[in-house]
């Protein structure tokens, strides 16, 4: 009992990872139908740039705030120039290509800059270890799947009650009819990603004290936020952030009761089975076929 | 046109003829291939033998070089990929024809090398990747050597270690799941058996694994009081962590893989891992380090010795190398062969260890130059890894 | 000259297969140039995928271990040599690449690409976990030297088994693409709708994809591991899989020698990349960038949309070798001959609550025109929708002949001899006018695999046939001058009469029309009307769905209302006119009734 609370608990908090790396892409693709490879870079550079700024002697809320405002105009930069170039041709591959080339060479960067080793970010949240009927976990590992859940609430919010919410959800339901009410599309798509890469800089912050920041961080987390996403039907906000909490309980059921080896297999197993039996994820929205 | 056709046609013939007769005839240039990874998680390992490397080699071509010819380092990447290790072995043999070729940071990569070498017939030289079969291979002629650690001792070196340390005798072991780790397993079980007992728990992880209380509840389930760590700084402070959230103390012996900056990533919770080492950096450095740290701190603008990121494989590369260069001078040619017969002679002063002689031609397990002897205990203090003797560990012993 | 310009391709492939070899300077140079011909293997297969099927593959490196594990564990355990390995290893990787196309049966675009990332990460995991049989994370060492039949196959021998196996795979599968499955895969990632209505079977088309990548994928595995005669899961990466898609992507996807040009600049670039050391990645995905930005349709493909810029090519096509067009039309396939019958009785469909078809019983007779007419939404579509298999109706039957075809899927329905075109136009639209036409033809194309790979007799024969019946078809519907231009170029009113033309490719015996006359000028109508007549005097029975009043008053024979779902009314075009639910139904009061019956 004691055991499988901790696998929960340690289970919900990389399960809070991958739901906020896939609300990042349930952002972009709710407005673009089209994400950014290189996602997990984006959290990559919040992370790591919060420690060169605490490097160079910045206070740690200042360091952070500049991080994520790096990491959003990362994410604007990277839709207007590799993104949109590619958004109208019929097949993905133009995208998809593109930003992992950006991904490669930020990853490279990085490791040069920042060298090929983790680092820490400092963070109360991780000095001590709270016992919980017996299990531990840090403070920071709870609050992770918290902010998940917030952020989750606030983008739901966001669409339904603000203008600019719904002008995203216009653009992704139509771009051309949206041009036509007047909505300036490719604005809501430099939104949509800026947004969504100022939220992976700030879980970059937010998961750097418990997974430790380096240069490799993203790739890994990014592939799996994105096939999280893509389980949990990237159209549903709720829908990603279940899909995320459940694969991390999941992973560390698996790693508990079968073995650390087969994480990875049993992990992207299920990915393949959901999507056979839900083509567009447990909770995303089925597509009306139409001749 | 007919003559230009001839010669094209003669250099054809002669290229084939090459190719068929083999690497044998190949003459060799004065140049030392370096294959590690310099790109990927691992990059600060290549840079660590390069930066080694590249200062023996100024040094030794300040005086001239050897045979009268000055020296070249080739630096090529493995990325940690074993497919490249051997694309960059082939090239370096092939297509460089350096006279030898010092060994990466992966032992995974060590290991796919060790058919290729030993097929060319190029002497190669490990600098850090410690897996035992790399050398051991039961190749004759074999020539893999190496001027670092090997695991099969490591691990003699740490049980005894963990056997002194553990207060109820039961002793876990935890290794990542690479050629590295995994080649340690036979080793640690071996070391056991040698002192009449056995590993109460044995636990894998992978690399970049976030967390890891599932292996560290079975391992405290199974009462360990003392646990061997073979892993990475990254790998390393989560399992720490992970041992403190389930509150469980053991003590932590680990192979020199959390000798990067465990003691930056887990703070307190780093101190009292034990390291083994073969060489360090920090605390007080006698006169030689002193001048040779002043060099690479001068080449690459580094302001500390922590920078300095696996500084055991800097030091074994440097002493490779001058073993290296006076096998050549006693070889009297840039010959693979006769370079590998003149290793065997070679006695050497270096910073490491005093090899006398670097290796044994009639002890296989003696291609091997650093001996256990000079196997060094550390241990993490305040994000410091020191000799254990200058910390508050060393004295409970 | 374009017949010619792929065997001036393969000779000057072929030449520099044998020159390479020699002008190498060492062995290291000479390993290379066969890595690089082992590469060129798996990125052809995947260029059938990506460039003629237009389905992304990010796990080809997954299918490339699989081979390379499957020939080494057999090479090592059981002292399979090289040709048994590859058989082996072929069918294994084959195996996974139909059950990965699978999924395209309900998954497209980034679902897809995640269930092939997904694949790609089971297998290197799969591979690193299972040490008992593929070594672990160390792989596996000592893979004996390749021999065949007992004859060491080792050095320059080795190099030449790879030669010729490259130039098998450029020759079958430049071959494959230019046959009816290559234009079928062009057509399916165009319009999986008008792909089906020409009675193409989408997903056998995508499995047939997968399975020539996984194959070529899985020999190029077997090959490499003989090569480097050790394998580890680290050479089967994501990234990996990432650089067999740029292989296609670079080259220019689609084209054959893109394929190899790809392969080649991605194996030797890294050798290069080595010697800016630490920058060397930042290197590589700042290439991988500008080559899409620059070249977003590759280097092939790039050249020859330049090339075309100087040298366009004609539009028109030789009318010389035109042939009978009732012949062609008429021409029976299948044991199927002469006009068909389509009952359709008591129809229901319903949409969630809207029952869009309300038992609704059709009779086209053979070789009539039949209109099918109602106000919007009334349900025309759907019951040209119901009857060509794209809706499964709820309840009721369908019969063509008397034959039941209720529940059939689509392309079987439409092999069956019923044609149809679409109210918003579903042409091939970077397909030319005239591989449009091919495409409607293939029904008629009994070729097999083989007879496209080896281009024998019967698939030159075959091809020849249908190259005139194209021609033939294009002067009917006098689209000759336009041949060569892209359909998605075409003029909105030579759209809709390209898309009865490639209905009368397939030589049908009913011809659905829905709203062929929409947005045509009067003119237009006027020579749609007389096509439409000439068609049905070639004995093929029409289902005509209109608006047109006038179109359909000059052309049907028959008329069937619908309103709200329902037959209101069903008799000759003169008495329907003056049918007063009919006119109800259209001006919505009893007013014209009233005086209709006084």
């Amino acid at each position: 009992m004691q055991t499988a609370l901790q696998y929960i608990f340690s289970g919900l908090a990389i399960g809070g990872i991958y739901a906020l790396v896939a609300l990042g892409f349930h952002i972009m693709w709710s407005t673009a139908k089209a994400v950014n490879f290189a996602h997990g870079d984006a959290l990559m550079l919040g992370a790591v740039l919060a420690i060169m700024g605490i490097d160079v002697g910045l206070p740690i809320a200042l360091a952070a705030l500049l991080a994520v405002a790096a990491s959003c105009l990362f994410g604007v930069i990277l839709e207007r120039y590799a993104v949109r170039p590619f958004a109208k041709t019929p097949t993905s591959i133009g995208w998809m290509l593109t930003t992992i080339a950006v991904g490669i060479m930020l990853e490279a960067l990085v490791t040069m800059q920042f060298g090929g080793f983790s680092r820490p970010l400092p963070s109360p949240g991780v000095d001590k270890a709270l016992n919980i009927l017996g299990a531990g976990v840090y403070p920071q590992e709870l609050l992770i799947p918290a902010v998940a859940v917030a952020v989750m609430l606030g983008f739901v919010w966001m669409q339904r009650s603000t203008l600019i919410g719904r002008a995203m959800q216009a653009v992704a339901f139509d771009r051309n009819a949206a041009a036509l009410m007047g909505i300036d599309v490719n604005r809501m798509f430099a939104i949509s990603f800026g947004l969504a890469s100022a939220l992976g800089g700030a879980a970059g912050i937010l998961v750097a004290p418990v997974t430790q920041a380096s240069a490799q961080m993203g790739l890994i987390l990014g592939l799996k936020g994105f096939a999280v996403a893509i389980i949990g039907g990237v159209t549903s906000a709720p829908g990603v952030v279940i899909a995320g909490l459940a694969f991390g309980i999941i992973e560390k059921f698996v790693e508990g009761y079968i073995s650390t080896a087969a994480r990875e297999i049993i992990g992207f197993s299920i990915a393949i089975l959901v999507l056979l039996i839900y083509p567009q994820g447990l909770f995303g929205k089925r597509e009306v076929f139409k001749v | 046109m007919s003559h230009r056709f001839a010669s094209f046609t003669r250099a054809s013939v002669l290229a084939m003829a090459a190719l068929l007769a083999g690497p044998a005839f190949a003459q060799q240039e004065p140049c030392i291939g370096n294959s590690g990874p310099l790109t990927g998680a691992a990059a600060f390992g290549g840079a660590a033998v390069k930066y080694g490397a590249e200062i023996a080699i100024d040094e030794i071509n300040e005086k001239g070089g050897v045979l009268g010819k000055k020296l070249r380092l080739i630096q090529y990447d493995d990325a940690g990929a074993p497919p490249r290790g051997v694309d960059n072995t082939r090239r370096v043999a092939m297509s460089d024809k350096c006279i030898a070729i010092l060994g990466g940071y992966h032992s995974t990569v060590g290991l796919a090398q060790v058919d290729l070498v030993n097929e060319i017939g190029i002497p190669y030289i490990g600098t850090i990747a410690a897996n035992t079969k790399i050398i051991e291979n039961e190749k004759s002629p074999n020539y893999m050597f190496r001027v670092s650690a090997k695991d099969k001792w490591v691990a003699h070196f740490l049980v005894e270690q963990a056997v002194k340390a553990s207060k109820n005798g039961k002793i876990a072991f935890i290794y990542e799941n690479t050629g590295w780790g995994n080649g340690a397993f036979p080793d640690i079980k071996a070391a056991m058996k040698a002192k009449g007992k056995e590993l109460v728990a044995a636990e894998t992880f992978n690399w970049n694994d976030q967390d890891m209380s599932a292996q560290v509840i079975r391992i405290r389930d199974a009462g360990a009081d003392t646990l061997l760590i073979w892993g990475l700084d990254r790998e390393g402070n989560q399992i720490v962590r992970s041992l403190d959230k389930v509150a469980f103390k053991p003590t932590m012996i680990a192979a020199w893989g959390l000798a990067g900056n465990l003691g930056e990533l887990a703070g307190p919770l780093a101190n009292g891992v034990r390291v083994m080492q073969t060489f360090s950096w920090l605390g007080e450095m006698d006169a030689k380090t002193k001048v040779i740290w002043e060099k690479i701190q001068k080449k690459h603008g580094l302001k500390d010795p922590t920078e300095l990121k696996m500084g055991s494989g800097t030091a074994n590369a440097y002493d490779a190398v001058y073993i290296l260069a006076k096998a050549i001078e006693k070889a009297g040619a840039y010959d693979w062969k006769k370079v590998r017969e003149a290793l065997y002679q070679v006695e050497h002063t270096g910073l490491v260890a005093n090899y006398k002689p670097a290796f044994d031609k009639a002890d296989p397990e003696r291609q091997d130059a650093i001996l256990p002897e000079y196997y060094r205990l550390t241990a993490w203090h305040d994000g410091k890894l020191l000799p254990i003797a200058q910390t508050p560990y060393g004295k409970s012993q | 000259m374009s017949a010619r310009l792929p065997l001036f391709g393969f000779g000057l492939f072929l030449a520099f297969l044998v020159v390479v070899p020699l002008t190498a300077t060492n062995e290291y140079e000479l390993r290379l140039f066969m890595l690089f011909l082992i590469y060129a293997v798996v990125a052809l297969g995947l260029n059938i995928l990506v460039g003629l099927t237009g389905l992304v593959s990010l796990g080809q490196a997954g299918l490339f271990a699989l081979g390379a594990y499957t020939g080494a564990i057999l090479a090592v355990r059981l002292g399979f040599d090289l040709v048994s390995a590859s058989i082996a290893a072929i069918i294994i990787a084959s195996l996974f690449g139909a059950l990965l196309a699978y999924p395209t049966v309900r998954v497209r675009g980034v679902y897809l690409a995640v269930i092939t990332i997904a694949f790609g990460m089971i297998v290197e995991n799969v591979a690193i976990e299972w040490q008992g049989l593929t070594g672990g994370p160390m792989g596996i060492t000592g893979i004996p030297k390749p021999s065949a039949f007992g004859i060491p196959m080792t050095g320059f021998r080795y190099y030449t088994v790879l030669a010729v196996v490259l130039f098998a795979v450029v020759v079958v599968t430049h071959n494959l693409k230019r046959s009816k499955y290559g234009r079928a895969m062009l057509a399916v990632s165009q319009s999986e709708t008008a792909a089906k209505s020409v009675g193409l079977n989408v997903t056998g088309i995508r499995t047939l994809a997968f399975v020539i990548a996984a194959a070529t994928a899985g020999l190029a595995g077997v090959l490499y591991a003989f090569l480097n005669s050790y394998i580890s899961p680290d050479t089967f990466t994501f990234s990996d899989s990432i650089r067999f898609l740029l292989m296609v992507v670079l080259g220019g996807a689609g084209t054959t020698s893109g394929a190899l040009i790809g392969a080649f600049i991605l194996t030797y670039l890294p050798e290069y990349l080595q010697q800016l050391q630490y920058w060397q990645k930042f290197a590589y995905g700042l290439l991988l960038a500008v080559v899409m930005f620059v070249l977003p349709m590759g280097i092939v493909g790039t050249a020859v949309v330049v090339f075309r810029r100087f040298v366009p090519r004609g539009r028109s096509i030789d009318m010389g070798n035109a042939v009978n067009i009732e012949a062609v039309v008429r021409q029976s396939v299948a044991g199927q001959t002469g006009s068909a019958e389509l009952v359709a009785s008591n129809l229901t469909i319903r949409f969630g609550g809207l029952t869009a078809l309300n038992n609704v019983s059709i009779r086209v007779k053979p070789a009539q025109i039949h209109a099918l007419i109602g106000p919007n939404g009334a349900g025309k579509s759907t019951f040209v929708n119901s009857v060509t298999g794209f809706y499964v109706p709820d309840e009721g039957r369908f019969e063509l002949d008397g034959v039941n075809l209720t529940g059939q899927a689509s392309y079987l329905i439409a092999r069956k001899g019923l044609a149809r075109t679409f109210q918003n136009t579903e042409l091939f639209g970077d397909l030319t006018v005239f591989e449009n036409l091919m495409v409607g033809y293939q029904r008629r194309l009994g070729y097999t695999l083989l007879d496209a790979a080896l281009r024998t007799g019967r698939f030159r024969r075959q091809e020849e046939e249908c190259r005139r019946a194209a021609i033939s078809i294009l002067a009917f519907v006098g689209l000759g001058d336009f041949a060569h231009e892209k359909a998605r170029f075409l003029p909105f009113g030579l759209q809709r009469r390209l898309e009865i033309a490639r209905a009368l490719a397939a030589a049908p015996r009913l011809l659905l029309l829905d709203e062929p006359a929409a947005g045509l000028t009067t003119q237009e109508i006027e020579e749609l009307a007389g096509m439409i007549r000439q068609i049905a005097s070639f004995g093929i029975s029409i289902l005509l769905i209109e608006h047109h009043v006038d179109l359909i008053m000059s052309v049907a024979d028959q008329v069937t209302v619908l309103d709200y779902g329902a037959v209101i009314a069903s008799d000759t075009p003169a008495s329907v006119q003056n049918d007063p639910r009919v006119i109800e139904a259209y001006f919505g009061t009893a007013t014209v009734l009233e005086q209709a019956v006084s």
